[in-house]
């Protein structure tokens, strides 16, 4: 066959962006801000958080700017469907990794480009639990949240259908409910952790809850099983805010700016911020002004940019009265355990992500640590099945060769478990500077006693599942997911960086709004509480209109939730419908 | 025709009979499997990516001379493929160097690490010092059971010899990069993809058959002979040292 059986879906024009083979959205026709004027909003870092906060404002009738370090994705000529080619999609640029229990970044947890993280995220998408919102009063560890799982309940839900999410009918664990849309159909992997734990009467949920598409929806088409979701959905099955939230960003009215580091942010007066300074690609420097700024950037990116921020008045860095800009930094446990089988499983099929249990998620005493961990699917493609064989195995030569040939066999599932908040596992800066001279994140991680507790017999519990599930061999490697914290949010100024709405306490036109603001993390990824908290911010700042940008007051109520401002398509079931 | 001319003879056998098997085309348990058989069906930018690496092999750009053909000799150790018919071998080299020349890093360095760039010098430097210090030889001339004892030594984490290099850089750091570069390397190319029966890219075409380990239609059943590796290599077995947990170029999960 010469050319593609399907041709290809690319379109010459340039400015036209191709958002998965039904959706075309067209940057000639973005509106354009002028640098000297200042926009209501500039969002710094359109991911999982910041791709919301434009749609959402935009909506709302706020002139908004999103910067966005990588690039503007054209999902059908800068995609594959290929492990390696796919590195493009990752923050690659230098940050130094310390500590007796050095993190891995890059490939293994952080985006770069419009819809960040969600982009490569395997979109699982479990709410947290109650119990997360006051792990210090159950548990006398960690801290309690300002808010409640009831203020973000119908956030929750708003997001599920906005993203949306698929899932069992019944999902029993934290506050039970069901999804939108229905369950997928199971793989290899999720064969394996539905036997596994039936066999040892461990209750699981198998299709979900997972971010992807079980029908078409609106301008997107069903899943197609490929497996590719870390390495970016071509097809646009898999919810990423670049599909699911910018343009409807850019049809109200904001700006994307792709391609622009933010490296500090400017003030006006001690409390009052006035724009912020990037480069753009070719390494010019920008001054972008604006009313108020949210700092989206990532846990790892956002403290950096505010410990890079440090101006008289703010000496030790912005909003960082307290000292904990950078601290409370927490990943996941994310062991992989992955067992043999003699039957042949093919896990490269189906998402990754698509069946789990939140079993074990609660506090135990019995087991002698506090809080707990999920188990999951997941589903390697064949470089990452090969390094996790070299740590797993020792695998080299032909050893190696030989493991690999039985890639077929060989069955995983991901341990997530929640390590708790430290005040010296941190963000801080390097000696090193990246390409435009600023200094880059230096990152310290140690497990405490209780993670290490937790770890220990969380990947015994999943090893014992993957025996029960008929495996022959089952070997594990440690490994940490997702970052979060480094700017916690809580109602005490001198302990924490931002209030309940994502406002910095030190400065009052000054938010963030990301992962980093998370105080614990249960053991739920974080995608889905990260948009809810987004969209929760953006109806505070709505209901606050022009007083964020003229007044130091903070009105702390808690705003009606917005429902009218969900993305179209959100409450009705989509047609599938091809452009040409 | 293609000549077979296998350099290192593996030893085949039958699993039920234990008879000897004439040694494979293209080795691995799925007989025939052709990944890029199935190109027509994948969408162009894969297409072109995937062909590129096939039939554009990057020039050697970072690596000195010297350097060159210890690290080449390294890796024909660290991922053989002397059962491969040379036609057929994965250039695993050419990608290490192209990486290192565009300065690609994986997003983040270890404390006390080296660059990855400085790293791979100072670490072929170690390994060719090591082989003269023991046998009076340059790495590449030495038999290839001595070969393996010097990486297998790196792979354990001590040295055979002590080394400065290893007072400023992590043995283990080390052995996990360049293993971690060589399977990146080899398990991207559609060969190796045969050779294990993974599917690759199917977009916009999809996989239907999602269960049981069962093929697609065009995807080939497992046909499973027993092999033995060559006599003189210390490869074939499993030896995990200690629980390294981050490594360099570690890829993502859930
Ligand atoms: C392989 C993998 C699998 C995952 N799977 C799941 C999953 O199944 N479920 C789940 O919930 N989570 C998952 N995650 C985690 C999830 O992707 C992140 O938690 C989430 O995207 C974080 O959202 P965020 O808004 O904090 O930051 P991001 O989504 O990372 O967005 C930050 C954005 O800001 C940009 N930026 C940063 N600094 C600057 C600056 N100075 N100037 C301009 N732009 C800047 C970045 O380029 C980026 O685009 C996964 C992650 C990985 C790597
Ligand atoms: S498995 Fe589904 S969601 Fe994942 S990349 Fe393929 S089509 Fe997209």
């Amino acid at each position: 066959m010469k050319s593609p059986l399907f041709g290809s879906f690319s379109k010459p024009d340039t400015d036209e962006k191709i958002l998965g083979p039904m959706q075309r959205i067209s940057l000639k026709k973005m509106r354009r801000f002028p640098e000297s004027e200042p926009v209501d909003y500039v969002v710094v870092g359109i991911g999982s958080a910041g791709g919301v906060l434009c749609q959402r404002l935009a909506k709302a009738g706020f002139s908004v700017i999103g910067l966005e370090a990588g690039p503007f994705w054209d999902t059908e000529r800068d995609w594959v469907s290929d492990e390696k080619g796919s590195r493009k999609l990752y923050w690659n640029d230098l940050r130094i990794t310390g500590g007796e229990d050095p993190l891995a970044f890059g490939e293994n947890n952080s985006g770069k480009g419009v819809g960040g993280g969600s982009v490569h995220w395997a979109a699982f998408a479990p709410r947290f639990h109650p119990s997360d919102f006051r792990v210090y009063s159950e548990d006398g560890v960690g801290c309690d949240w300002p808010i409640s799982y009831e203020d973000l309940k119908p956030y929750y839900e708003l997001l599920e259908r906005e993203m949306p999410v698929s899932g069992p009918a019944h999902f029993p664990w934290g506050d039970p409910h069901g999804y939108p849309y229905g369950p997928h159909p199971v793989g290899g992997v999720g064969n394996t952790l539905i036997k596994g734990c039936t066999k040892l009467g461990i209750p699981v949920v198998a299709g979900g809850p997972v971010a992807i598409l079980a029908g078409s929806h609106g301008d997107r088409p069903h899943c197609i099983y490929r497996g590719f979701c870390i390495q970016g959905c071509k097809v646009g099955a898999k919810a990423s805010t670049l599909i699911t939230h910018v343009p409807e960003a850019i049809e109200y009215g904001a700006e994307i700016r792709d391609r622009s580091m933010v490296f500090r942010v400017s003030m006006k007066s001690k409390t009052g911020a006035d724009g912020v300074f990037y480069h753009d690609e070719d390494g010019r420097e920008h001054f972008q002004r604006a009313k108020a700024l949210i700092v989206a950037g990532y846990a790892i990116e956002t403290p950096r940019l505010l410990l890079n921020s440090a101006c008289p008045g703010h000496e030790r860095g912005l909003a960082n009265s307290s000292n904990t800009v950078g601290r409370y930094l927490m990943a996941q446990a994310g062991n992989v355990i992955l067992g043999r089988f003699a039957d042949l499983v093919r896990m490269y099929k189906a998402p990754p992500a698509h069946a789990l249990t939140e079993h074990f998620y609660e506090t135990d005493p019995v087991r002698g640590f506090a809080r707990g961990f999920a188990i999951q699917t997941v589903g390697p493609l064949p470089i990452a099945f090969a390094k996790q064989m070299m740590k797993a195995k020792g695998a080299w030569g032909w050893g190696m060769r030989r493991v690999m040939m039985d890639y077929n066999h060989w069955s995983s599932l991901g341990l997530l478990g929640e390590i708790l908040p430290w005040p010296d596992n941190r963000v801080e800066l390097a000696e090193e500077k990246d390409q435009f001279g600023i200094p880059v994140a230096k990152i310290t991680f140690t497990l405490h006693e209780n993670d290490k507790k937790m770890i220990e017999f969380g990947k015994k519990v999943v090893m014992e599942v993957m025996w029960a599930a008929g495996a022959e061999e089952v070997v594990q490697e440690s490994r940490y997911a997702h970052l979060v914290g480094a700017a916690r949010m809580g109602d005490d100024p001198s302990s924490s960086v931002v209030d309940k709405f994502g406002r910095t306490h030190d400065v009052s036109n000054l938010f963030v709004c990301d992962g980093s603001i998370l105080p614990t993390q249960g053991s739920a990824n974080p995608g889905l509480t990260i948009q809810a908290l987004a969209a929760r911010t953006a109806d505070y700042l709505i209901s606050q209109g022009e007083r964020i940008f003229e007044s130091d007051r903070r009105d702390m109520t808690t705003p009606p939730i917005r429902r009218e401002l969900a993305v179209k398509g959100a409450f009705v079931h989509g047609i599938p419908r091809f452009w040409n | 025709m293609i000549e077979i001319e296998l350099g290192a003879e593996l030893v085949l056998r039958d699993p039920e009979t234990q008879q000897p098997l004439a040694p494979k085309q293209q080795p691995g348990y799925y007989p025939g499997y052709s990944t890029l058989g199935q190109k027509g069906y994948w969408d162009a930018t894969t297409r072109r990516a995937v062909e590129d690496r096939v039939y554009n092999v990057p020039p050697i750009r970072f690596f000195t001379e010297d350097e060159l053909l210890t690290i080449t000799v390294a890796c024909e150790r660290i991922l053989p493929q002397s059962d491969r018919l040379p036609a057929r071998r994965i250039p695993i080299v050419p990608h290490i160097d192209e990486r290192l020349y565009k300065n690609e890093i994986d997003g983040y360095r270890f404390a006390g690490m080296p660059s990855d760039r400085d790293a791979y010098r100072l670490g072929i430097r170690a390994i060719e010092d090591m082989a003269r210090s023991i046998h009076k030889q340059p790495f590449v001339d030495l038999e290839p059971l001595k070969q393996d004892f010097i990486l297998k030594s790196l792979h354990d984490g001590k040295p055979l010899v002590p080394h400065k290099v290893w007072e400023a850089m992590s043995v283990s750091r080390f052995w996990h990069m360049i293993v971690q570069d060589c399977v990146s390397a080899y398990y991207s190319h559609p060969w190796a993809w045969d050779e294990i029966g993974y599917g690759g890219p199917a977009y916009p075409r999809a996989y239907t058959r999602l269960e049981n380990g069962l093929p697609e239609p065009w995807e080939v059943d497992e046909q499973r002979y027993e092999w033995a590796a060559p006599a003189e290599s210390l490869s074939d077995t499993y030896e995990p040292g200690d629980d390294p947990g981050s490594v360099s170029g570690q890829g993502g999960t859930h």
